[in-house]
């Protein structure tokens, strides 16, 4: 392998492998953003947001694009109902912020295996209508990845234009940076929550669904990830899209080169340090 | 009689105990000095590979071995506490998971040295004393939870212990009384993290072959569920809680109960399922724990 061919798979794999993770990194450094603890249970938000998708386009047989729609809509309905009927009742009791990302483990235990139990240990794939491949710098892709990277960009730039250009988009940030300010200016706090937990879910179920399209659809989809997730929020800067993004294509780049000198596993452990040590040199409040 | 203490009752009992340890020790980081440490499979998972690697490969006899594996985990602790100690909650908690995650990563990577995937043995009991083999070595850990739990219950009245209290609760008025509160902190870490390496060495016999497959985040969370229900600011807390998690499912629903075998393998995620319910309860409604009083009480 030549230099040249290595960077560019390097760097066409690694944006492949990029793109769903922007979307999941924006939406739970909105969950972040706006209440301030590590949500660990939106690694369930990610496997059921790929298990409805299944359910459409597997079990009922709909086309792949359309039934994105209702498991991305499902997958926000989901996230919202965690924050009413979980997160919300908790922050009224005063339940601490190391305790809330317990008690998220928690949910993600109680969501990953309840629906184990519906779905059973089985790995699922979606069905494609017509799967072509084509080639970008020299790099097999195929039509179902080149689509999916664009849907998430639509999908990202959409987001973007909700939050920093939008009046709803205002009232969610004047939420997060403080509650009693936005409440004396006449914010409901919520219905703009459960607005910012609805589009997290759904950005996240989005997440899911263009994992499983580019591998398979298994119960620990979103949990393998999770950790990933947090570490790009982390690294981006909460909250900002910008940093997510910059962060996401980073980390697909530096997983892919590495994966294509050894081991995927090496990836990760490379990026896990360089994470530690990103945690000390910017002294983060997580 | 002899057969009750070679079988299986045995082996499971002196799990039962590793795990009850690991619960205190975590009560000793968590609820004493406020260390969320979200990553004691890896240092339970560094303690027993490295005695498992300098007892096959180097063949060290049994109790060198044990004390170097839990001072090779004191040092890796030593320096993963001192990157991370000082920063915030969130920052230790996702520091230490992705430590744990290295670790489980680089057991399956370095074939070389782990046998990956393959599994590292066979790890033999360090005397053969026939049928009553399994049962001293059930009652050498006994004798070690029971001096860890002793300990605990010192240190909690000591004026050590009173220090630790004093960072958890307030590390920057503790600082301002001149307390080196970051370099205590990183001490009794690195302390209690090499006896989590030791009873990782000390399960390794019991299981005879280890795998990566062993050391997934799985036991953290199990031992951190525990530590929640059975009340982490009890000393017994965290018996009451394996007892009661692992203890239950594991040992007594596994054997006790007859289950049919086309639920088998629903088993398990019932138990994981139950598992989130249980936490998710206990932190709404008793935070504390069983043994926790609903109120904190104040010592004056």
């Amino acid at each position: 392998m030549t230099l040249s061919t290595f960077l560019s798979s390097a760097f066409v794999l690694g944006l492949l492998e990029a793109a769903p993770l922007v979307l999941a990194a924006v939406g739970f450094t909105l969950i972040f953003r706006l209440n301030g603890f590590v949500n660990v249970a939106y690694s369930e938000n990610i496997t059921l947001g790929a298990y409805f998708a299944v359910i459409f386009n597997s079990i009922l047989g709909w086309n792949f694009y359309v039934s994105i729609i209702p498991a991305a809509l499902l997958s926000g309905v989901l996230s919202v109902l965690t924050y009413l009927l979980i997160f919300r009742p908790a922050f009224k009791r005063g339940v601490g912020k190391t305790e809330l990302i317990i008690l998220s483990v928690g949910v993600s235990y109680l969501i990953r295996y309840g629906s184990r139990l519906i779905f059973g240990n089985n790995l699922f794939n979606f069905n494609f209508e017509s799967t072509s491949y084509l080639s970008v710098f020299g790099i097999g892709v195929t039509n179902i990845q080149l689509t999916c990277i664009g849907l998430v960009i639509m999908i990202s730039i959409g987001i973007y234009f909700f939050i920093y250009k939008t009046n709803y988009g205002e009232k969610m940030r004047a939420l997060a940076d403080n509650e009693e300010l936005a409440m004396i200016s006449g914010i409901n706090p919520i219905k703009v929550s459960i607005l910012i937990w609805f589009i997290a879910g759904t950005a996240g179920g989005l997440a899911g669904i263009f994992y499983g399209a580019f591998s398979f659809v298994s119960s620990s989809l979103g949990w393998n990830l999770i950790l990933i997730i947090i570490m790009v929020s982390i690294v981006g800067g909460i909250g900002s899209i910008r940093g997510a993004l910059m962060a996401s294509a980073g980390v697909g780049i530096i997983t892919s080169s590495v994966t294509l000198l050894s081991n995927s596993l090496y990836g990760e452990i490379v990026l896990l340090i360089i994470f530690i040590g990103i945690l000390k040199l910017r002294k983060v409040r997580v | 009689m002899e057969q009750l203490l070679s079988g299986y009752v045995v082996y499971s009992l002196s799990f039962l105990l590793i795990f009850i340890s690991l619960a205190t020790i975590l009560h000793l980081q968590f609820s004493l000095t406020g260390i969320v440490n979200f990553g004691i499979v890896g240092f339970w998972a560094l303690g027993m590979y490295s005695f498992s690697l300098l007892l096959l490969k180097l063949q060290i006899p049994f109790v060198p071995a044990v004390l170097l594996a839990s001072f090779i985990t004191g040092i890796v602790s030593w320096a993963l506490g001192s990157i991370i100690l000082n920063l915030d909650d969130q920052a230790v908690l996702v520091g230490t998971l992705a430590f744990a995650t290295i670790i489980e990563y680089l057991a399956t990577t370095e074939k070389w040295l782990t046998n990956g995937v393959m599994g590292l043995g066979t790890i033999n009991m360090p005397f053969n004393f026939g049928r009553i083999t399994l049962f001293v070595y059930f009652l050498i850990i006994l004798v070690f939870m029971v001096l860890l739990m002793l300990y605990a219950s010192k240190l909690k009245t000591s004026p050590y212990g009173r220090l630790l209290l004093s960072i958890k609760d307030n590390e920057i008025l503790s600082q301002s009384l001149g307390k080196p509160t970051s370099h205590h902190k990183i001490i009794f870490f690195t302390f209690t993290s090499a006896l989590i390496g030791f009873f990782g060495a000390m399960s390794a016999p019991l299981y005879s072959f280890i795998f990566p497959r062993m050391i997934g985040p799985g036991i953290t969370f199990t031992i951190w569920i525990a530590l929640m229900l059975g009340g982490r600011t009890k000393l017994f807390g965290g018996l009451i809680g394996v007892v009661a998690t692992i203890g239950l499912f594991d040992y007594f629903i596994e054997t006790v109960v007859p289950i049919p075998t086309e639920f088998a393998e629903m088993v398990p995620n019932v138990k994981f399922a139950l598992y989130g319910l249980t936490l998710i309860l206990i932190l709404m409604f008793r935070p504390l724990g069983i043994l926790g009083d609903k109120k904190k009480e104040v010592k004056r």
